[in-house]
């Protein structure tokens, strides 16, 4: 078998047609990690054991003529700020190094179901925060398809491990492009789904009214089945939506894709912007076009504050969210717990030496916009552009049905080049938080390779829909492939 | 930035700082506060703010039991334990001639 050819939909189909065992496929994967992780560094643990029982089970079923499921014996990756109970999840933070989570995430419980296969936690920026998976507690993560250059980020683990071919397809979650900017960087699918739409539950939280998890996979349509496992309403996530408010999830027929009426906000393509950005994004404008979809100019006046009210709700909820990490209730760190003698010196030094430079900046930049004196300055007025973000997109959603971008606003940036300006790291999410602050689904499609520097990357394109239309989103994608 | 306003944030948020990052830190926030401040030409005095991710509200459910957490892979996920119970180090310093264990 071919790691490199195989599908979410084309293994289920050889499983079914037992042209190889889950096993054998699981195995093929483990070895390929064992292969090429050393130089990569998508994975935090790699779950050998496990993910063989799993295997075999899902051989057993078929054995026994048993039908299965589009996911069963699906070897996955799954970021490792989500819980799988019994194995360590760490956020990729110090100060969780050796937590193991006592209860498994909602996308979890719904996964096992599937009989889907965990292969391993993949890496990422410590607490989800950063865009190129160099700010790990543990070590970075490499794009596959230049070692000198990052993976992007957050999920970079995730989308480094599917471009790799050491999962087939994996989760990330995605609180300002942390599943769209790394799949774009890496050369895979990447789907964040509407604020609501997939349980938050078991995820370790960094903005809660951001933060969701989505799929990162070889092609749209196995987003969508991967998608499709993981949605649904969940009463441990009070933000979930009720299933009614969830937009029936059925496939559009080929005809009405065809009728989306896409469009393209002026305020995304200004003078100055990457040439292979603006080379991708038109060539995926004009692929579409020949497959029969209209275009609109439309504007999204308030886009240009968008990147700062994200980086002011961000760190605040960030600040609240990670209150919880004071060496109490997590196992905290040992030589910590050693040396104080009481709870205030415990709190300070878990923290001070648990944190990495960018949780310790943004819980800062947090309390900062939170204290009195500058919270109506900065948290109060982000809360209320946030309101003239969304409105951009209620208005231009009267005249189009979806919307592309770009993903991000260069290729794979090099290992280093941006690590000692927070400010331009920050920028690298520029395209994409406007669908985080607004609750929208987005997705990043691959355009093609592009020749930089000496060797070749990846570049995507984006497209945003209307709240829990997550169908639009796929079947444009799917008709984009098809016609490759 | 200054380091008074630096240090004071990192008391509020209880995190020990490290003198050597001090000075950058200070320059940073100083960055990443200066491009917040091109919100402030947005007029917003009639705008209602959006105060989290849903426009749900009054989210309800049936009150019925459900599956309750694992106690014991809970208590493992705790630094301390004795006889059971979770432990946490003294709320005053030993010099303070206060308070023993806890519970």
């Amino acid at each position: 078998m071919n790691l490199k050819e195989l599908t979410i939909a084309s293994l289920h189909e050889n499983l079914v047609k037992k042209t190889f065992s889950a096993r054998e496929v699981t195995r093929d994967f483990l070895d390929t990690v064992r292969a090429e992780d050393e130089k990569i560094g998508a994975y935090l643990s790699v779950l050998e054991d496990s993910a063989l029982e799993q295997a075999d089970c899902v051989d057993s079923m078929i054995k026994e003529g048993k039908e299965i499921g589009p996911l069963a014996g699906v070897p996955l990756a799954i970021k490792d700020n989500m819980l799988i109970k019994g194995t360590r999840t760490t956020a990729a933070s110090k100060i969780l190094e050796r937590y193991e989570a006592s209860y498994d995430a909602e996308v979890i419980k719904k996964l096992k179901k599937e009989n889907a296969i965990f292969l391993g936690k993949t890496n990422l920026d410590e607490f989800a925060m950063g865009a190129s998976t160099e700010n790990s507690g543990f070590h970075m993560t490499k794009n596959p398809h230049d070692l000198k250059r990052v993976a992007g980020g957050s999920s970079g683990g995730s989308a480094a491990a599917v471009a790799a071919h050491m999962a087939l397809a994996a989760l990330g979650s995605d609180t300002g492009g942390s599943v769209r900017q790394p799949s774009a960087f890496c050369g895979v699918v990447g789907m964040k789904p509407t604020y609501g739409a997939v349980s938050r539950s078991g995820l370790i939280a960094m903005a809660s009214s951001l933060d969701q998890i989505g799929p990162i996979t070889k092609t749209v349509e196995d987003a969508e089945i991967l998608f499709s496992a993981i949605r649904g309403n969940d009463t441990y996530d009070a933000t979930s939506a009720e299933d009614k408010a969830i937009h029936e999830f059925r496939e559009l027929p080929s005809e009405a894709v065809k009728k989306l009426k896409i469009g393209v906000p002026k305020e995304f393509f200004v003078d100055g912007m990457d040439s292979r950005v603006t080379h991708a994004v038109e060539e995926a404008i004009a692929r579409l076009k020949t497959l029969g979809f209209t275009f609109k100019e439309i504007s999204l006046p308030h886009s240009k504050y968008a990147l700062a009210v994200y980086y002011i709700i961000m760190p605040a909820e960030v600040s609240s969210n990670l209150a919880r990490f004071e060496g109490m209730r997590y196992p905290g760190i040992t030589e910590v717990r050693r040396e104080v003698n009481n709870l205030r010196d415990l709190y300070f030094k878990t923290r001070g030496e648990g944190f990495g430079a960018e949780p310790r900046r943004r819980v800062l930049l947090g309390t900062y916009v939170l204290s009195a004196g500058y919270y109506d300055a900065y948290y109060a007025k982000a809360q209320k552009v946030r309101r003239l973000i969304r409105n951009d997109f209620e208005k231009a959603f009267r005249s189009v049905d979806v919307i592309l971008a770009p993903v991000t606003p260069t290729p794979a940036f090099a290992i280093g080049e941006k690590a000692s300006n927070p400010l331009e790291m920050y920028l690298s999410d520029i395209f994409t938080v406007q669908a985080n602050l607004a609750g929208l689904p987005g997705i990043s499609i691959p355009v093609k390779k592009y020749t930089v520097g000496s060797g070749e990357l990846p570049v995507g394109f984006q497209l945003v829909g209307k709240s829990f239309h997550e169908r639009d989103l796929f079947g444009i994608g799917k008709l984009y492939q098809r016609e490759e | 930035m200054k380091r008074e306003e630096l240090e004071k944030l990192a008391e509020l948020a209880r995190i020990e700082l490290h003198s050597e990052e001090e000075e950058r830190l200070q320059r940073d926030m100083e960055n990443i506060l200066n491009y917040f401040k091109e919100l402030q030409e947005l007029p917003t005095e009639d705008v209602l703010p959006v105060a989290g991710g849903t426009s749900f509200s009054n989210v309800f459910r049936e009150d019925v039991p459900g599956e309750g957490m694992d106690g014991e892979a809970a208590r493992t996920a705790f630094p301390e334990t004795e006889d059971g119970f979770l432990k946490v180090p003294p709320v005053f310093s030993a010099e303070g001639g206060s308070s023993s264990g806890g519970e």
